[in-house]
C-alpha cells in the first residue's frame, strides 16, 4: 500500500516536472523535425549533380558511410573521406548533407539568440543583431576583404608555423568583430548599470557608425568579385559550406543550447520588469549581461559560418511565441526546432529556387530568401492580429 | 477608544533625530501584539488569532530607516533630506501625504529600489546593503504601483515567480514552494483564477494576483506602493483585508503607501504623514489625523471625529 502511494507521488512529481510541456509545443517540434528531414532529403536529391529519389535515398542511408566510424571521424575532426565511398554518397555526404547541418545549426543559434535579446531588451521586435553584432561583424568582413585581401597571417604553433590567408580566417575575424561591437554597445550603454532602452539606443549608435564605415569600404572596393563576396557575407549565404563549417559551429551551438535551456526561468523573470525582478532578488545587471553574452556568442557563431542572415532571429521567436506563449522554457525549445526548419526551407529556396524557376545553375544568398519570407510574414501578422499593440 | 499603544512608540514631534534608536528599542520591547482585537478601527470585525501560541511572540521584524537622503539623478535637491522612519514591527504602518510629498520615493528607498545618497535602512538591525540580493528578497518584499506581465502568463505561473528568492539556479519547485504558493493563493483569495491568463483579468483581479505573488515570497517585511489606488471599492476592501490578515496571521511588518487617508485611518496601526519630503508627524491614527494636519499637509478643510475615528473632508483650501 505504501509502495502504491509512493509510486503515485512519484508519478505526480514527474507529471509536475514536465508540466510546462504542452501539446502545441510537441506538435510544433515534431512538425519542424519533419520539415527538416524532408527538406534535407530534397536538398540531397537536387542540384548540379542530378540523382533520382532512389539514388539519393541509397546515398543517404549508405552503410559504408553511416556505420563507418572512420568516415564520421573525418567529418567531425577534419580529414578526407576514404576512397571506398561511392560517387553519389560522396556528393551527398561531403557537400549536400553538411550544408543541411549548417543550416540547422545556424537556425538554432539565430532563433535562440533572437529569443534572448527579445527578452533582455523587452522588445518583441528585437533581433540577434540589435546590439551591434551584425554591424561589427560586417565591418570586419568588409575590412578584411577590401583592405587586407592580400595579407596573410603567420601563426606559430607547436609543430611549426601555419601561414593562413586572411580570407580563410574570415569567419574567426567576423565573429570577433561581432563580439567586440557587442561589448562596445554595452560599454556605451553603461552608466551605473544599463536598461533595455539604453542598450537599444547604444546598439543604434554603434550600428549606424559601423554601417557607414561598411558602405565606405564598399565604395572603395576595386573588384566586382570582392564586392560579390562581401555581399554574400553581409546578406548571409550557405553556399560552399561543408563539414568545416559544421565543426566551427557545433561546439558553440551545444554550449549555447545547454546554457539557454537552463536559464529559461531567468528570462521569464526578466519579462516581469526590472523592478519586480529586483524585488524578487535577481541581480538584474549580472543576469542581463550574462545572457546577452550568450546571445551575442550564438549570433557571432552563426555569422562565422553563414554570414549575416537576417530575419530568422526576429521572426522565429515571434512565431513560436504565437504558438506556445511567452514561457521561455517552451519558447526556447520551440526556437531550437523551428529555427532550423525555417533555415532549411530558406536554403532550399536559395540553392534550388533559380534552378527550378529558370533552369539556371545559380544560387542566391540565403539571406535574400529569408528577407523575402520575413516581410510577408509581418504582413500576415498585421492582418491576423487584431491587437496591433501586442506586436 | 484610546489605546495604550499610543504611549509605546515615541512620535517624531516629541523627539530629535538622535532618539530614533530609543524608539526602536521601545518598539522592540513593547511590540507584543494584543491577544484580543483592540484595534484602532472600531468598524473592523474582531480578528481573533486562530493560533493562540502566536500571540505571545515578539519575533516580528524591525524595519527602520535612519537619516535617509534620497534623490533622483536629474534633480539637484534630494526629495527626502535626512528623514528617519520606524515601521511598527508586526503591524501596519501607512505612509500618507499629498502628491509629490515623497511617499513613493521613500518607499523605493526603503525597498532598495533606488540608491540612497546617505543614510541606512535597517532590517532587524542590519543594513540592507549587507544582504545578498536573494537573501534580502526572502526578508523584504515589494509590490510596485504598476506591474507588467507577459499577457499569456497563467496566474499560477506568476505566483510561482514569488518563490524565486527561495530557489537556486537549477532548482525545481520543492514541496515547500508549492505549499507556499497554495497559501499565498488562498490568502489572496484568487484560487478560482489559477488557470486564467493574467491579461484576461480585471484590474482588481490583477492586483490580487500580483499580491499573491508577493505573498508567496513569504517575507518578514512587506512594502506596498499604493495597492488600492486604481481599484474599485470591493477590491480595495479585499486588499486591505489581506493586509490585516497578514499582520494577524503572519506578523508581517507592513508598510503601505495609501492615498486615501480614511482608508489609512481605518486599517493602519500607525500613520507616517509626509509633507514635501519631510516626516510631518507619526503615530496611531487618532493622534496623527487632526484637522490641523489635514489643513497643513493636505490643504484640505476637514472634520475629524473620534470614537469612531472618522475623517470627513469638506473642501480644498487655497494656497495662502
Amino acid at each position: 500500500m505504501a509502495e502504491q502511494v509512493a509510486a503515485g507521488t512519484e508519478e505526480v512529481a514527474a507529471e509536475q516536472r514536465f508540466e510546462w510541456v504542452d501539446r502545441s509545443l510537441v506538435l510544433m517540434c515534431l512538425g519542424s523535425l519533419a520539415v527538416v528531414l524532408v527538406g534535407g532529403f530534397v536538398q540531397t536529391r537536387f542540384g548540379t549533380y542530378d540523382m533520382t529519389w532512389e539514388q539519393s535515398w541509397r546515398a543517404v542511408s549508405d552503410p559504408a558511410v553511416v556505420g563507418n566510424w572512420a568516415v564520421w571521424e573525418a567529418f567531425l575532426f577534419g580529414g578526407e573521406l576514404p576512397d571506398s565511398v561511392g560517387v553519389e554518397s560522396r556528393v551527398v555526404w561531403a557537400y549536400r548533407i553538411p550544408r543541411v547541418f549548417v543550416a540547422v545549426l545556424v537556425g538554432m543559434n539565430l532563433a535562440v539568440s533572437g529569443a534572448i535579446f527579445q527578452a533582455v531588451t523587452r522588445n518583441e521586435l528585437a533581433s540577434p543583431f540589435v546590439l551591434g553584432v551584425s554591424s561589427g561583424a560586417g565591418f570586419v568582413i568588409l575590412l578584411v576583404l577590401v583592405v587586407f585581401s592580400g595579407a596573410t597571417l603567420v601563426v606559430p604553433y607547436v609543430f611549426g608555423t601555419a601561414v593562413l590567408g586572411v580570407s580563410t580566417l574570415l569567419p574567426v575575424f567576423a565573429a570577433i568583430g561581432g563580439i567586440a561591437a557587442f561589448f562596445v554597445v554595452y560599454a556605451i550603454a553603461w552608466k551605473n548599470g544599463t536598461s533595455p532602452v539604453r542598450l537599444v539606443l547604444a546598439g543604434v549608435v554603434v550600428s549606424t557608425v559601423f554601417m557607414s564605415l561598411q558602405r565606405a569600404l564598399f565604395y572603395f572596393a576595386g573588384d566586382i568579385t570582392v564586392v560579390q563576396q562581401a555581399i554574400a557575407w553581409t546578406t548571409g549565404s550557405l553556399n560552399g559550406t561543408d563539414w568545416e563549417q559544421v565543426r566551427i559551429a557545433l561546439p558553440w551551438t551545444l554550449v549555447v543550447t545547454l546554457v539557454v535551456l537552463v536559464s529559461a526561468r531567468q528570462l521569464n523573470v526578466l519579462l516581469l520588469g526590472e523592478r519586480t525582478a529586483k524585488s524578487l532578488g535577481m541581480n538584474v545587471e549580472r543576469v542581463r549581461f550574462a545572457l546577452s553574452v550568450v546571445a551575442a556568442t550564438a549570433a557571432a557563431a552563426a555569422i562565422a559560418v553563414a554570414g549575416i542572415v537576417s530575419f530568422v532571429g526576429l521572426i522565429v521567436p515571434h512565431m513560436v511565441r504565437n504558438i506556445v506563449g511567452s514561457d521561455h522554457r517552451q519558447l526556447v525549445v520551440g526556437c531550437l526546432f523551428l529555427g532550423p526548419a525555417l533555415m532549411v526551407v530558406a536554403d532550399i529556396g536559395a540553392r534550388l529556387g533559380l534552378l527550378f524557376a529558370t533552369g539556371a545553375m545559380q544560387q542566391v544568398p540565403v539571406g535574400i530568401v529569408t528577407g523575402l519570407i520575413g516581410g510577408p510574414y509581418f504582413l500576415y501578422l498585421m492582418r491576423k492580429q487584431e491587437a496591433m499593440g501586442e506586436l | 477608544m484610546t489605546e495604550d499603544r499610543g504611549d509605546r512608540l515615541e512620535r517624531p514631534s516629541d523627539q530629535s533625530d538622535g532618539d530614533v534608536p530609543d524608539a526602536v528599542a521601545a518598539a522592540e520591547s513593547a511590540s507584543a501584539p494584543e491577544s484580543d482585537s483592540t484595534s484602532s478601527e472600531p468598524d473592523a470585525t474582531a480578528h481573533e488569532n486562530s493560533d493562540p501560541e502566536s500571540t505571545a511572540s515578539t519575533d516580528a521584524t524591525t524595519f527602520t530607516a535612519e537619516d535617509l537622503v534620497v534623490g533622483y539623478p536629474g534633480t539637484d535637491e534630494p526629495v527626502i533630506d535626512g528623514e528617519s522612519v520606524v515601521a511598527a514591527p508586526g503591524e501596519v504602518t501607512a505612509l500618507v501625504g499629498p502628491n509629490g510629498s515623497g511617499k513613493s520615493t521613500m518607499l523605493k528607498g526603503l525597498a532598495d529600489q533606488i540608491d540612497v545618497d546617505e543614510g541606512t535602512v535597517l532590517l532587524d538591525g542590519e543594513s540592507i546593503e549587507e544582504f545578498g540580493s536573494k537573501e534580502l528578497a526572502r526578508r523584504l518584499g515589494l509590490l510596485s504601483q504598476e506591474n507588467v506581465a507577459p499577457g499569456s502568463l497563467a496566474v499560477e505561473k506568476l505566483v510561482q515567480h514569488g518563490r524565486y528568492p527561495h530557489r537556486g539556479y537549477f532548482d525545481g519547485l520543492t514541496d515547500e514552494d508549492r505549499a507556499a504558493i497554495d497559501r499565498a493563493i488562498e490568502l489572496a483569495g484568487v484560487g478560482h483564477l489559477r488557470e486564467r491568463s493574467v491579461d484576461s483579468l480585471s484590474g482588481g483581479q490583477k492586483q490580487l494576483v500580483w499580491i499573491a505573488m508577493v505573498l508567496a515570497q513569504e517575507t518578514d517585511v512587506l512594502l506596498l506602493d499604493e495597492p488600492t489606488t486604481f481599484l474599485d471599492m470591493h477590491h480595495q476592501l479585499q486588499v486591505m483585508g489581506i493586509v490585516e490578515r497578514l499582520r494577524d496571521e503572519r506578523e508581517t511588518t507592513v508598510v503601505v503607501v495609501l492615498h486615501d487617508v480614511e482608508q489609512a485611518a481605518r486599517f493602519a496601526d500607525y500613520i507616517v504623514a509626509l509633507d514635501d519630503g519631510e516626516v510631518y508627524d507619526w503615530g496611531p491614527p487618532e493622534d496623527v489625523l487632526t484637522e490641523a494636519l489635514l489643513a497643513d499637509v493636505f490643504a484640505v478643510d476637514a472634520t475629524v471625529s473620534h470614537d469612531p475615528l472618522r475623517v470627513t473632508p469638506r473642501r480644498p483650501l487655497d494656497e495662502d
